[in-house]
This record gives structure tokens, sequence and C-alpha cells, in this order.
């Protein structure tokens, strides 16, 4: 048998074991919690507002001339979950590469920031942006221009990491 | 064997349910007998279960209320780490243990950072030892509010799960601002952390720390003298010392039964050399034993939290050793041999020497350790996950033999099995 006395409830005094009182001090308990402060966000009115810190949905960055990326596929080669795809392609500016194809597959993504970590660009980037509703798995694929942000909506996450990486 | 059609998967069904009431069966067969009133019942418990904290299930063999035996059946949640973790290079795979104990991902985040250093042999700097146990620790609290909070829910105090969870919201806040995530952290990387905290975190820290306590206690009030709780809890599920060994139970399970064994102390890892803490055990051996246990425990860590806060050093997060270690991001940018030591670490991986390394920790529920064999590349040639919510399963028969079936659900709840881990 594998009932063994426990020492514990014996402890108990008599105005325990009769158990009005805790009813009575439960009840107490219930009402002073009804006036005190609620901890809930009623999220869709009030949203969260995240840290420079959170790592939302990768984005490339944007600068004047287009995008940072040289399609060296650092970032794709590093992706535990391979969700980007990226097929370089050549030009005749100063930059020699860059991506004809940029693609990153949000249902695989993972946002496990590995891509921001590696890319020898600063190319790629979390952005803040944590609302990812999609209607269908091909709106799911983000192409290079919904990928592409400008640089001055990311100056926070350039900023934390060029203070903390 | 592929297995392709109807009839072979009914062949694997039929053996495996064959092995497991062969298992159920192991004393007596009094189920064959003729007269309905005389024989046992078999109930499936799980694995849809919502007391099973996941997909755990278990076939009881009953006699009236009374369990005769009980038989957890794993895998439901198998996705195969062990196998991916054969086709990606180390660092690859550090996501991939947020997955493990999706109950506490920082502790295992800092398991494979700590057994990966151990393979390649080397050994991250101080600041990022003392921050490993900090997120460890915090880790270890977040992980407990759970288990504290679940075991009072599978008994209907449901005030107590909200109480805790609010707790560990708060730890998750704190984690985003660290590491950038709730819950998939990925905070550890190999050769340190992946950044460095700021002060005002730190100060967050700090400033959670102190209220902590006081409403941690105020949770536990709510049921620590309870008749109804301690009736229920009380006796139930013993685990004798002798069994718990025998059977490879860790953490709150074994030292519930009052076995002295954790990991901190016993083989020192990161910085607990350096800190005063107690281990807590409990004799009693039964499910209220393993709460108390888990309870007593988060006041030691908030303990660890404050003598780490106090000692934090100041320095490098990450060691500097391009050949094994990804260089700093402002390195990359400005110099050619760090770029080029980028490239080559993330297309072939670090590589160890040959051989086998083990490396454990002791993670919130028990010794979590990865077995890395290396073959001499970036990937490792097998790397075996020893979790410690597939042993502590094993006790489950143990400790249900001769419990009612109500009390099952508190058996359970009490060794907080994480399948994730425990079927990885
Ligand atoms: S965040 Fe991680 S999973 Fe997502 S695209 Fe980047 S590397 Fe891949
Ligand atoms: S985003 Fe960065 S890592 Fe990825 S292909 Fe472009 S430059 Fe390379």
């Amino acid at each position: 048998m594998n009932i063994k006395h426990n020492i514990e409830s014996d402890r108990l005094t008599f105005w325990e074991k009769i158990y009005i009182p805790e009813i009575a001090k439960g009840l107490a308990s219930t009402f002073k919690t009804m006036f005190q402060p609620k901890f809930t966000r009623s999220y869709p009115e009030e949203k969260m507002v995240p840290s420079p810190s959170f790592r939302g949905r990768p984005v490339l960055v944007q600068e004047e001339e287009g995008g940072r990326c040289v399609a060296c596929g650092l970032c794709s080669r590093v992706c535990p979950a391979l969700a980007i795809e990226v097929q370089p392609a050549e030009t005749d500016k100063e930059k020699e590469r860059f991506p004809k194809v940029f693609e990153i597959n949000m249902l695989r993504c993972i946002f496990c920031g590995f891509c921001e970590e590696v890319c020898p660009e600063e190319a790629i980037v979390m952005s803040q942006d944590y609302e990812l509703v999609f209607t269908s798995q091909e709106d799911a694929i983000l192409p290079k221009e919904k990928l592409l942000v400008p640089i001055k909506n990311l100056q926070d996450r350039l900023e934390w990491l060029r203070q903390y990486r | 064997m592929n297995v392709t059609s109807k009839s072979q998967i009914e062949e694997i069904n039929r053996i495996r349910n064959h092995k497991l009431y062969k298992e159920l069966m192991s004393q007596d067969v009094s189920l064959y007998m003729n007269d309905a009133l005389e024989n046992d019942l078999i109930l499936n418990m799980g694995p849809q279960h919502p007391a099973t904290h996941g997909v755990l299930r278990v076939v009881l063999r009953l006699d009236g209320e009374t369990i005769i035996n009980a038989v957890p059946e794993l895998g439901y949640l198998h996705r195969g780490y062990e196998k991916l973790a054969e086709n990606a290079t180390y660092h690859e795979f550090i996501p991939h243990t947020d997955r493990l104990d999706y109950i506490s991902p920082m502790s295992n985040n800092v398991a494979i950072a700590l057994a990966i250093e151990n393979a390649l042999g080397i050994e991250a700097p101080p600041r990022a030892q003392w921050i490993r146990t900090l997120v460890a620790e915090m880790a270890r609290i977040s992980s407990h509010l759970m288990a504290i909070g679940s075991t009072c829910l599978d008994l209907g105090a449901m005030t107590v799960f909200l109480w805790t969870f609010i707790e560990r919201e708060k730890l998750y806040d704190l984690f985003q601002e660290i590491c950038g995530a709730r819950f998939t952290t990925s905070y550890s990387r190999i050769g340190g952390v992946a950044n460095d905290i700021p002060d005002n975190v730190i100060n967050g820290i700090r400033k959670w720390l102190d209220e902590f306590p006081a409403l941690l206690k105020k949770a536990e009030a709510l049921v620590d003298r309870n008749r109804i709780f301690i009736d229920r809890m009380a006796g139930v599920g013993y685990l004798s010392k002798e069994r718990a060994i025998a059977l490879g139970a860790s953490g709150p399970t074994l030292r519930g039964s009052g076995v002295p064994r954790d990991l901190r102390k016993d083989n020192p890892y990161l910085v607990y050399e350096q800190i005063d803490f107690n281990i807590i055990t409990l004799n009693d051996g039964d499910t209220l034993a393993r709460y108390m246990v888990r309870v007593k425990e988060m006041y030691e860590s908030a303990k660890i939290l404050h003598q780490i806060l106090d000692k934090l050093p100041q320095g490098e997060v990450k060691l500097n050793q391009p050949k094994k270690v990804l260089p700093n991001k402002s390195e990359i940018y400005t110099k050619m041999e760090e770029l080029i030591h980028d490239f080559m670490l993330i297309n072939y991986g670090a590589a160890p020497e040959k051989g086998e390394t083990y490396t454990a920790i002791e993670s919130p529920k028990g010794e979590l350790g990865f077995f890395i064999v290396s073959d001499g590349t970036g990937q490792p040639w097998k790397l075996k996950i020893h979790s410690p919510s597939a042993t502590n399963l094993q006790t489950l028969s143990e400790m249900a033999r001769g419990s009612m079936i109500a009390d099952m659900v508190v058996i359970i709840g009490s060794v907080d099995p994480i399948m994730g881990e425990a079927d990885k």
C-alpha cells in the first residue's frame, strides 16, 4: 500500500479542522480582491508597446538608395526553420549583388533572431511588429516589397543592437 | 519497414497495446474472470485529459475506485529533436531547446550552451556566467509557479493558479526585456549570452524581486492551512527514498522523498559555488512534500537572485575566440578577419574534438543533461537528451498503486511532467 501517514494533517488546529472560519476567510479575500486594480490588459484597444529588445517580424532595412542586403545568403543558411529564401543577382552599381528574390515565410519563422545576429550588412533586423494575421498561406510568404521598412522606423532597434550586441 | 497499409498500422497498434496491457497485468490476471462484479476495470486517462499536463496517456487498472496498477505511455509529443540535432550545427540547435521544457526555456538554453562549451573546451566570461545563473534561477521560479498553480487548479483551488500566473506574467515581461521574447527565449549562445542586460532591466528585476516573496506568501496562504487541500495532498502518492533513487527520479520528486541531491551543490556549475543557498528536502515523500519542496525552493531562488544582483560583475558577455564563438556585430561590420569567421562558423559550425561529453544542470524539473558525441565536424554525431520529466514519470506507477482514482491527477501534478521534454 502506498498510503503513508503524514503528520501535517494532525498539525491543523481545531478551528482549521471545522473549516467554517476558512470559508469566511476565503470570502473576505474575494471581496478584498474585487477592489484591487486589474492586472490584465484589454488588448485590441490597449496595445502592448514592446521595448527595443523585442523580437518581432524580421524586416529588411531600407535606405534612400534601396535595401542594404548584398544577398550573401548567410541568413538563409543559419535560419533553423528554413524560412528565408534568397536568390542573388548581379548589378553594375557600387554594391555588387542584390537579392533578386527575398522571401520570408512567416508561417515557418520562429522569431529566433538568428538572421539578424549573423547578417554582415545590418540588412535584416527584428522589428517591433507583432500583429501578424494572414488570410491564406500565400499571403504569409512575404516578398521583398513587404519586407523593406524605411530605416527611420527602425532606429530604436538599430541603436539597441549597437549598444548591447 | 515502411508503414503504408492500414493493416500494418493496426498491427503496430496491436503490439503496442499488447505490451501496455502485459505490463498492466504483471501481478495477476483477475481481469479474465467471468463474473462482471469481480472484474478489474481498465481505464484510459489521457492523452487528451486536461489534468495530465499535456499529452500523457496513463492506462489505469482499477478495482472499484482503487488503482491496482498504472502504466504511463509516453511519446504522443515526440518530435524527434535528437535526430534533428544531427542535421543542424550546434548553433542552430539552440532554438530547438526552447521547445523541450517549454515552461522554463531559459534553463534549457543554459544547459545546451554549457554542454556545447564543455565539448568545445571553452568557458564563457564571468559576466555571462552570472547572467546565465540569473536567468536560470528566474526560470526556476517561473516553472515552480506554474507547477504549484496547476497542482492547486487540479484540486479546484483556482485562485492560487491565477495569482501565480500574475507573477509568472511579470517574469515573462522581464524575459522579454532581457532577450526579446517571452517564451521562446533562445538567449544563451556558445561562449556567452546573446546580448548584455541593460541596467534599467536589472533594476526592474530587483524591483520585482523585492515584491515577490510577499506576493508568493499571499498566494500560498490561500491553501497551506486549508483542510481540504491538506487532506487531499497528505499521504497520497507515497514514494520511498529507496524507490526514488532506484527509479532514477531527480529534482523536487527526489528531494520530496528526502534525498538531498541537487547538482547545483553536488557538481557546481556556473557560479553556484560562490552563492550561499540551501537544498530543500522533505522526508514525507508524498504529494504534499513535493509541493512544499517547490514552494520553498522559490524562496531559496529569490535569495540566490538577490546575491546575483549584488555581485553581478561588469565586462564582456561573449568569449573572444573567433574560431569557435560568433564575433561581436561591430567587429563583423568593420573587420575582414571577423567577417570570414562569421561565414565559416555559420556554414560549418564550431567543431569540437572527436569524443563524448556529458553535461548536466539542475533544471527546475531535475537533472537535464546533454550527451554529445562528436565526430570532429560542426554537427553532433549524436545528441542524447537526458530529460528529467521522462525519468520522473517512471515513478508514476509506484506512486499510483493503492491510491484512489481521484488522487491520480494530484499525483501527476506533483511529478510536474512536461511532455515536450519527456517525449523530446
Ligand atoms: S527570426 Fe529565425 S526563424 Fe525567423 S527568419 Fe530569422 S532566422 Fe529564420
Ligand atoms: S539579409 Fe544580410 S545575411 Fe541575409 S542575404 Fe542579405 S546581407 Fe546576407
